[in-house]
This record gives C-alpha cells, sequence and structure tokens, in this order.
C-alpha cells in the first residue's frame, strides 16, 4: 500500500513540476470549455447533453497524452528496474501509475463543475441527470486509462504508447458509430459490451448495475492485462 | 550472505548464465568480473529478484529467491547506468525510494540527510537530477540503493562513465560501506576490482571461470613462477649451474647490457620451488654479481585474458 501511495506521489510530482502535466490539463480545459460555451449559446437550454456527447472525443485525445509516458519512459529509462527491485509487487506498480492518472482525471472533471454551477444559475438544470452523466464519465475515463495504461506497458516509447492508446480508444468508439451498417448479430453484441452505448444509456440519467459494472469489469481486464505484460517482460 | 546455487539462465535457447555457484560471505566486497555479454548483469538481475531463474536458486541471508519481497528489503540494487527519475529534484526522488521503502515518515528525514552526507550530495539536494553530472547521478543512485539501509549491496557497474577523479571518489565511498555491508559489484575494468575488492570472480558465457584473491587468481591462471634478474658476470656459467639443480628451468629472455650486464628472465613451471633463493645460490657460486631481481606478478589482466579467452 505504502508503494502505490509513493508512487502516486511521485507522478503527481512531476506533473507539477514539469510543464507537461499543465500543457495538457489547460488544453483539456480550452476544449472542454470550447464545446460546453459553443452549444449552450447555439441552444439556449440550460442542460450539458452536448458537452457529455462530445467528452469521449476529448477523451479520445487527451488520455493517451495524460497516460503515456507513464509506463512507456519508465521501461525506456531503466527505473523499472529499480522499482522492480523495491519492495513491490508489479501490481502495486500498476494501481499506483493507474490512481495517479484516474486521480488527475478525476481533478481535470471536478474543475468542468463549474458549467453546472453556471447552469444552474441560469435556469432550471437537472440534477439528477447531471449527477449520472457525471458519473458516466468518470466510469468512461476510468475504463479509457486502464486501457492506455496497458499501451503504455507495451513499448519503451511514450509517441508509440500514445498512438496504440490513441488506436484503442478510437475502436472503442468508433465501433458503437458504426455499428447501424455492421449486421444484425453484430449490432446486438455492440450494445450489450460496447463501453460507448452504455455511456450513452447512462446520458440518459439511468444509473443501471449493469452499465455500472461493465465498465468495472472492462477496466479490470485491461488492469490485468497491464499487470501481463509487466510480468511477461521478465520471463522473456 | 549471499549464495548462489547453480543458478541459471535462458534467454530463449541461449544460456546468459549457466549453472553459477557461489557464495559471498558477510561483510565482503566481491567483485564480478566478465568480458561484455558474459552474463554479469543477469547474474545481478536475478539475485535482486528482478528476472526469475530458469532454475536454480541463490539465497540472500538465508532467504530464497522465491522470496522476492523479504529479499528485496535486505538488498539495495543499483542498475547499470544509475537510472534515476530526471524530473525530480534529488531530495524527492530519495523521499520517493524511502516511502517505497516503507520508512517511517519520522526517521526517513534523518536517513536523507545521512545518506546524502556519506555520497556527498548536500550541494545538491535540491537540484533536478536532470541538471546532475554523471558522477552525481551514480552518487544519487548509490544514496537510494542504501536508504533502507540493506544487509547486501548489489551495484552494477558502478563507475562506467565516471571521469578518474569521480571513479576515486566512488570507489572510496564503496570500500568504506564495505566495512560494513556485503557488497556484490561488477566491472569489466580489472584494477578498479582488485583495488576495491576483497575477492573476486570471473565469469565468462555464463559460467564461472574463477573465484578468489587476486593473489589465489594469479596462482591459479599462471603455473609456473618467472623470475627478472639484472648479473654481472658470466651468465653462461650461471644458468649452467641452475639447470643442474633445477633441470625445468627454462630462459625466456637474455639481453647482454653494457658494463658486463645481462638482464635474465627466466621460467619455472613449478611455484615452489625456490627459483629465485636457486639463481641467487648459483650467482653466488660462480663468484657472479646479482644487482637486481624481481619475481614477475602475474597481472589481473593476464588471468582475465586467459579465462576468457583473450577476448577481453
Amino acid at each position: 500500500m505504502s508503494a502505490i501511495i509513493a508512487l502516486c506521489q511521485k507522478e503527481w510530482r512531476i506533473s507539477l513540476d514539469t510543464p507537461q502535466g499543465y500543457v495538457v490539463s489547460i488544453a483539456f480545459l480550452l476544449a472542454s470549455g470550447f464545446f460546453f460555451g459553443s452549444s449552450l449559446f447555439l441552444n439556449g437550454q440550460a442542460d450539458m447533453r452536448h458537452w457529455f456527447a462530445v467528452l469521449p472525443l476529448l477523451y479520445i485525445f487527451f488520455i493517451p497524452a495524460m497516460s503515456m509516458r507513464l509506463l512507456a519512459d519508465e521501461l525506456h529509462d531503466g527505473t523499472y528496474e529499480l522499482l522492480a527491485t523495491m519492495p513491490t509487487r508489479t501490481i502495486d506498480i500498476v494501481l499506483g501509475k493507474y490512481v495517479s492518472l484516474l486521480g488527475h482525471i478525476t481533478f481535470l472533471l471536478a474543475l468542468t463543475w463549474l458549467y453546472p454551477l453556471t447552469l444552474s444559475l441560469l435556469g432550471n438544470l437537472d440534477m439528477g441527470i447531471v449527477f449520472s452523466s457525471y458519473l458516466a464519465a468518470w466510469l468512461l475515463a476510468a475504463l479509457f486509462s486502464a486501457m492506455c495504461l496497458y499501451a503504455s506497458s507495451l513499448t519503451q516509447h511514450a509517441m508509440i504508447a500514445y498512438i496504440v492508446g490513441l488506436i484503442l480508444l478510437l475502436v472503442i468508439f468508433l465501433i458503437t458509430q458504426a455499428s447501424p451498417t455492421l449486421p444484425i448479430v453484430l449490432q446486438d453484441w455492440i450494445a450489450l459490451l460496447g463501453p460507448i452505448n452504455h455511456y450513452q444509456h447512462m446520458l440518459r440519467g439511468v444509473v443501471s448495475l449493469a452499465d455500472v459494472m461493465l465498465f468495472i469489469s472492462l477496466t479490470v481486464i485491461f488492469l490485468s492485462l497491464t499487470w501481463f505484460a509487466l510480468e511477461r517482460r521478465r520471463w522473456r | 550472505m549471499i549464495k548462489a546455487e547453480h543458478l541459471t539462465r535462458l534467454y530463449g535457447e541461449q544460456f546468459a548464465v549457466n549453472d553459477l555457484s557461489f557464495a559471498v560471505k558477510r561483510g565482503e566486497v566481491m567483485g564480478l568480473l566478465g568480458p561484455n555479454g558474459a552474463g554479469k548483469s543477469t547474474t545481478m538481475k536475478m539475485l535482486t529478484c528482478f528476472l526469475p531463474p530458469s532454475s536454480g536458486d541463490a539465497r540472500i541471508d538465508g532467504l530464497s529467491l522465491a522470496d522476492a519481497m523479504k529479499v528485496r528489503r535486505l538488498v539495495g540494487y543499483l542498475p547499470e547506468h544509475a537510472p534515476s527519475y530526471h524530473d525530480l529534484d534529488v531530495e524527492a526522488y530519495l523521499q520517493f525510494t524511502g516511502k517505497v521503502h516503507g520508512i517511517p515518515k519520522a526517521t526517513l528525514h534523518d536517513k536523507i540527510r545521512e545518506m546524502a552526507s556519506a555520497c556527498g550530495l548536500e550541494q545538491v539536494m535540491f537540484r533536478r537530477i536532470e541538471e546532475l553530472s554523471k558522477g552525481y547521478r551514480q552518487r544519487v543512485g548509490l544514496a537510494a540503493s542504501m536508504l533502507h539501509d540493506p544487509q547486501c549491496l548489489i551495484l552494477d557497474e558502478p563507475t562506467t562513465g565516471l571521469d578518474p577523479n569521480q571513479i576515486i571518489e566512488i570507489r572510496h565511498l564503496i570500500r568504506r560501506l564495505g566495512e560494513q555491508k556485503t557488497v556484490l559489484l561488477s566491472s569489466h575494468i580489472l584494477p578498479e576490482v582488485e583495488a576495491v575488492c576483497d575477492r573476486m570472480m570471473i565469469i565468462d558465457q555464463g559460467k564461472l571461470q574463477a573465484l578468489g584473491t587476486a593473489q589465489e587468481l594469479a596462482k591459479q591462471a599462471q603455473g609456473g613462477i618467472t623470475v627478472l634478474a639484472s648479473i654481472k658476470g658470466d651468465v653462461a656459467k650461471v644458468l649452467t649451474h641452475l639447470k643442474a639443480e633445477l633441470s625445468d628451468v627454462e630462459v625466456i629472455q637474455q639481453k647482454p647490457q653494457e658494463a658486463g650486464l645481462t638482464t635474465l628472465e627466466i621460467y619455472h613451471p613449478d611455484p615452489d620451488c625456490n627459483l629465485a633463493e636457486q639463481l641467487f645460490l648459483a650467482v653466488v657460486a660462480k663468484e657472479a654479481v646479482l644487482l637486481e631481481m624481481q619475481r614477475e606478478q602475474t597481472s589481473l589482466e593476464d588471468i582475465f585474458r586467459q579465462l576468457t579467452g583473450g577476448k577481453a
């Protein structure tokens, strides 16, 4: 446990000490603000539906950028060897990195609470939907983080980790977009397992256990894959 | 303290370390020598529980490598090239290392101060590791590897890439540490191992070739004994007298110098035959004058080259 906390603190410290963390955070907030503002003034309605619909796209570009160096750089610089020879289990390393990444995204999502707060002053905002949508957004971020952390564990180069992460997330996103053109059998499977489908479901204000469990299980699967990718390096 | 038993590691079909057994006593500084690619780093990675051995095991203070978490607490490890987090400053890096090792907050600060002064880091505590010279980074790595006060230190080529002054500093540091801890260090720089280590072992192609003190290795590698001498007088007569006493004496070199002096290099295959003494007696018997005599030492370089097939 102390290893997970220490790793997490180290990642945050590096994010605060170096420009990378700020650059990604500021770019994310600018883009998110733009999408929030543009739709708000067009529609003139006090809801955040449009913003939540665009959010997965923002994730697709920003989460790989936040996660790319987490494991790839450690493998590249040889510091992974240091970590792995300290009293840490591989799972501690995975969880430490994951918690630091998810913490970063949670912080950014918390900052976007300015939008519903502003809206609730201006109009009659349905807070129930806002809460369930934020839960959905957070669960989706948790899943995407696990996927991008996995991408980072596959390579020693942060840039490749970014591209692999981007592709993984794009596939998840596009598969839902493209599903109407696919055979019926596949459509059913995508409706059942597609994270974006479940995300959209939750945006309607319905939180079902099935939605939550899908996100949690997929996240656990990708964290296990990350663990496996790191362990495999020791046995090659 | 460290006891390797038939350690073996395969990379695919290739043996990186092949049936390696050795023991390092408590408080000893052991050098691990070998040409590049001999399996030094792989051996160290196994001893620090980074790579699992393909077969065989090692015991560190009686604990098997399977007890990875306990072994890691006992061992301090400095990997090759002393990796560290370049974006952190020295203080933050040491704090991180301490926390991962679970050093309680109350003592962590004092521990960091203590290690910083032992490794001469006080001046650079708040500088980013990125900005430090190679020598300092190496010292940061050493400080981090000793922060949890390990019984046993494993250092992979701790002086590569340093300038001569830095090498001497790091050597002194290791020598000082060696008084309290068991140290295993690898190197392909022979004088360094000779200067720092109590005993050394030479490995090549994953196999142990020799183990012992520098003197023992010299004896093991060179079967006989070589004596160099300067003699004034009739050398031919001296040699005939000597050969009558010791039949197997070989003259390797005989060079007449000015003023009746001759330099002579002779060899005998048996190191315990008192070659020098016999030469002295022969010189006295033939009424010549012995001006200079020395036993030639087999240098570690020679041993190394012999055992690793001249690839060094």
